[in-house]
């Protein structure tokens, strides 16, 4: 198990630095233009420009550029997002002030709607995959297939055009200014981003947990258990349903793992001010050092999922082992 | 002029939802302020008091820090709330004397020496700073620091100090050369003495400007309050307007600046709230109103859902918002709702750039005969229709000029869509139409390597362009960048780009240098800004990029001896200059001089529009008494 769990946790460095070089690539060396000069806009001086290239550490090396960047994925104190390198210029405040202040919002999108896609999404399947062909099966699967189609930014201006603008059932978008996160989710505020972000999530886990139940329900040992006259309820939930979750416990672990590294276009357009809100604006505001802020803050959470899920898993499943 | 740059994304979608909803007929400024102040309220209606609610749909610039914000947005939450300058403005219309300069700290505008190179403000006494700085007095001295924050180039970056070169010595510093700026000079604490290295008529402006805002003296530190916060001013502004940040008087400037802890009214992304500065004294003011005791902005959220706010009545207005077509309709057509809807020129134009050392724009007959042939209506409509702005004929904005060439267009067209047996004839005495038959025949009319912007609706204006120009056997290379891109590429004179169709330029105050200088004046060619037709072009900078071409036209010293004037005949001189342009030199195809166009909610009263910033005077708007 300990060494296990080293293996996987250098492992989970080495993709952190694999995202952060592809992420510097991208958006330092990639571009057609001087990065330089885009972050001082259009009107200006050569010496502005000389002045941001310093700043940026452009003017060095490109492997004292790289390094300066990776000594930040380090998760020390005093290093992890250090400051002086992870700094934004384009509001002016380190990446990591931003990332921790607007990380409640987006814990509260992530945990709310994962809450949600949970309680829709399993019974949906469930009822789906023990009434199969019945219209309960039929409609849950009409439901899955809007719900998996829907694009999510359409979803959200629909959903805040009718039940806010024309009905007026719904608080509008945003957080007022002096609210709180919390009396925000209190008043209702994050009602309609969970609805739509939960939707996606739903119609995927309700095809996937149908799916993996009617497969289960074959197998010879759900007919053993019914030849021993357990009561189908108890077929279903104790034996069935344990064998058919444990492939959702993966999905939920890396799906609630990249909501926590921003949900991009949820938080964009309900504007909440979370880590996806931020990372939006650090991209056109070509801020690099948010932008690459955030992918290491995401890149992290999804790495530390997949560590936790894969270890959760030899739990759920006695047939896996720690090799 | 980086306001262009945040909004044209915003403007380009929506434009090309309208020319999709029929273009041309929805634009209609019926009934709409197109120029005047259009005041929505009773005298008696206009009252101090209430909260103004405010959304962006992106932050400021540059953090709120005066020697770098580089934007129009926040030049008029300076110019309304924040920063008191020497010189200011009145925050309104044109017509209204808004692109006047008026007296603000200083007690009049500056007396100027007959050399034309010595400037000398007296300041008015009685301005004191916001909290926690109440009981200090601005002085000259905070001036100086002010600019010497300016000229140092990592205080300023993404700035706009070049425009403050012309003070003596300013470069000097900013280069580390000297100790002070010897242009600068204070006999004492109420008289600022200015020197300049050569006459410029624009001087004045520079003052008005957010960068030469005072900046107060914090015990024996240089910069004063600002000492230690190179990076991060803005978050510590101490303010000398009618407004300032929520929580400025927690200002602690004894803690060394990295223990000290921002103003709780700003937090970059996602509010800005100003209150009422108590040290404020609106006697010493007469440029400001201050209707509204408090103004809240929210930033981010979704441009049509926050519009939807504005007419459910949850917002008062956008300060960067583009109205969306639908609903510009709405507006325009619905007698009811026409009051809350406001149409200014914004002072910007869009124009097509020609690089004038590459083929076939090095023969002034095919830039000549471009002009001719342009579809600018058929460019507007693309854009969203008559709202989104007036044909441009030329290449300043009227305000600039005072109007001189108001109806001034040298290649006009029957309804502005182009006339192509006029374009031809002009082509016909181009070299390259060896024949004569006003389509050219060289090969260098063909594969013309043209640079635009990728985002809606450049591409189906590039379509255009191509389309327009076929008849005259001009053929592009057409290449989409995303925006900065494109500009990078049109300013680098080795990239070899003839012509870069989606430009745009909005001036940085009502000179016309902010339009002469930076865009057509040798010194803005690359590794500066943004002379895209390298007009004054060196024969060793040609060759160095590769043109054949030896020789460019230059307007350097046109547009010096303008810079020299002064009143009226600096009106004249701009204007010269630019028929001079249009018809001498001819290194754009202008189309479109743009419109700012905004929505108010039922609440607002005493709608005022700020010329200088192009943007809506937000002091100046009240909020009716019966919904305060």
């Amino acid at each position: 198990m300990g060494r296990y769990l080293i293996r996987r946790s250098l492992f989970m460095i080495l993709v952190l630095f694999v995202v952060s070089l592809i992420t510097f690539i991208i958006f330092v060396k990639l571009p057609a233009s001087d990065p330089a000069r885009r972050a001082v806009g259009r009107a200006t001086s050569p010496e502005n420009v000389e002045a941001a290239r310093i700043a940026f550490g452009l003017d060095k090396p490109l492997y004292i550029q790289y390094g300066r960047f990776a000594k930040g994925l380090i998760p020390w104190p005093g290093l992890f997002l250090d400051e002086d390198v992870y700094y934004s210029y384009a509001n002016f405040v380190p990446v990591k002030e931003e990332i921790f202040g607007r990380l409640p919002v987006t814990l509260a999108l992530a945990v709310g709607a994962a809450v949600c896609w949970l309680m829709v999404g399993i019974p949906i399947g469930i009822i789906s995959a023990v009434r199969r062909r019945s219209i309960w099966d039929r409609g849950s699967m009409v439901f899955a297939l809007i719900g998996v189609s829907a694009p999510v930014f359409w979803l959200a201006y629909l959903f805040l055009y009718i039940f806010w603008f024309r009905l007026g059932w719904a608080p509008p978008s945003g957080i007022p200014i002096g609210m709180s996160v919390l009396e925000a989710v209190l008043t209702g505020r994050f009602i309609l981003p969970w609805a739509v972000l939960s939707l996606t999530f739903a119609a995927f886990y309700a095809r996937m947990v149908r799916g993996n139940l009617i497969e289960t329900m074959g197998e010879d040992y759900i007919r053993t258990a019914r030849a021993k006259g357990l009561s189908e309820k108890r077929v279903i939930y104790k034996h069935g349903l344990r064998a058919a979750l444990t492939p959702v416990v993966t999905m939920f672990g890396l799906d609630l793992a990249g909501l926590l590294g921003g949900a991009f276009i949820t938080e964009t357009v309900f504007n909440l001010p979370g880590i996806g809100q931020y990372a939006v604006n650090a991209i056109f505001n070509n801020d690099f050092p948010s932008v690459m802020g955030v992918t290491i803050f995401g890149a992290f959470f999804i790495a530390l999922a997949n560590l936790l899920v894969d270890v959760a898993y030899a739990f759920l499943d006695p047939r896996v082992r720690y090799t | 002029m980086r306001h262009y740059l945040k909004v044209f994304a915003l403007v380009a979608v929506l434009g090309l939802v309208a020319a999709a909803c029929g273009g041309d007929d929805g634009g209609g400024e019926t009934g709409a302020e197109t120029g005047a102040t259009g005041g929505t309220g009773e005298t008696g209606d206009i009252q101090p008091g209430g909260t103004l609610n405010l959304a962006m749909v992106g932050d400021v610039s540059s953090a709120f820090d005066p020697q770098k914000e580089y934007y129009s947005v926040t030049w008029d939450y300076y110019r309304c709330c924040l920063l008191r300058t020497l010189l200011s403005y009145n925050g309104k219309t044109t017509a209204e004397g808004g692109a006047d300069l008026q007296p603000d700290i200083a007690t009049a505008l500056p007396e100027i020496s007959t050399d034309g190179l010595t400037y000398t403000f007296t300041l008015k006494s009685g301005i004191n700073y916001s909290p926690p700085f109440g009981d200090v007095a601005v002085t000259s001295g905070d001036i100086v620091r002010a600019l010497e924050r300016t000229a140092d180039p990592n205080a300023s970056v993404g700035g706009y100090n070049f425009y403050y070169n012309v003070i003596d010595g300013f470069e000097a510093f900013g280069a580390g050369e000297a100790d002070s700026i010897a242009g600068l000079e204070t006999p004492d604490d109420s008289t600022l003495v200015v020197t300049l290295t050569a006459p410029s008529g624009y001087l004045p402006y520079l003052f008005a400007m957010p960068a030469a805002a005072p900046i107060p003296p914090n015990g024996d530190a240089r910069m004063g309050a600002a000492d230690g916060h190179t990076k991060d001013y803005g978050r510590f502004l101490v303010a000398t307007g009618p407004y300032m940040f929520l929580g400025s008087e927690n200002l602690d400037f004894s803690l060394p600046a990295d223990e000290q802890t921002p103003v709780a009214g700003y937090e970059p992304g996602q509010s800005i709230q100003f209150v009422r500065n108590p040290s404020y004294d609106p006697a010493t003011d007469g440029l400001r109103p201050a209707y509204p005791d408090a103004i809240n902005v929210t930033i981010g959220g979704d441009n049509n859902d926050l519009y939807n706010k504005v007419q459910a009545g949850e917002l008062d207005a956008l300060a960067d918002g583009i109205v969306p077509p639908q609903l510009l309709r709405t507006y325009s057509t619905d007698p009811t709702l026409q009051p809350l809807l406001h149409i200014h020129p914004s002072d910007g134009v869009r124009y097509v750039s020609f690089n004038m050392a590459a083929p076939p724009f090095d023969d002034i007959h095919v830039r000549k005969a471009f002009n001719l042939a342009l579809d600018k209506a058929g460019m507007r409509t693309l854009r969203g229709g008559e709202s989104v702005g007036e044909i441009a004929g030329h290449i300043m904005v009227n305000s600039l000029e005072d109007n001189l060439l108001a109806d001034y267009d040298p290649y006009a067209t029957p309804n502005s869509a182009g006339d192509i047996t006029a374009a031809q004839a002009e082509m016909a005495q181009s070299a390259y139409d060896s024949d004569g038959d006003g389509v050219c025949d060289a090969p260098e009319c063909s594969g013309i390597l043209a640079a635009t912007d990728e985002a809606d609706p450049y591409p189906e204006q590039a379509a255009l362009i191509s389309q327009n120009m076929e008849p005259l056997g001009l053929v592009f290379d057409i290449k989409s960048f995303e925006r900065t891109t494109m500009y990078a590429k049109c300013n680098d004179p080795s990239a070899q780009v003839a012509i870069c169709l989606a430009p745009a330029w909005g001036k940085d105050f009502p000179d016309g240098y902010t339009f002469a200088d930076p865009l057509f004046g040798s010194a803005a060619i690359f590794p500066s800004c943004c002379n895209y037709s390298l007009l004054g072009a060196s024969s060793d900078l040609l060759a160095e990029n590769g043109y054949s071409v030896t020789e460019v036209p230059s307007v350097d010293e046109m547009a010096t001896a303008a810079n020299q004037q002064t009143g009226d005949a600096r009106f004249q001189a701009w204007a010269d200059l630019d028929v001079f342009l249009m018809e001498e030199v001819v290194p754009w195809a202008p189309y479109l001089f743009d419109n700012n166009v905004n929505i108010t909610s039922a609440r607002i009263v005493n709608w005022s529009f700020d010329q200088f910033a192009g943007e809506p005077a937000w002091d100046q708007l009240a909020i009716h008494p019966d919904a305060q």
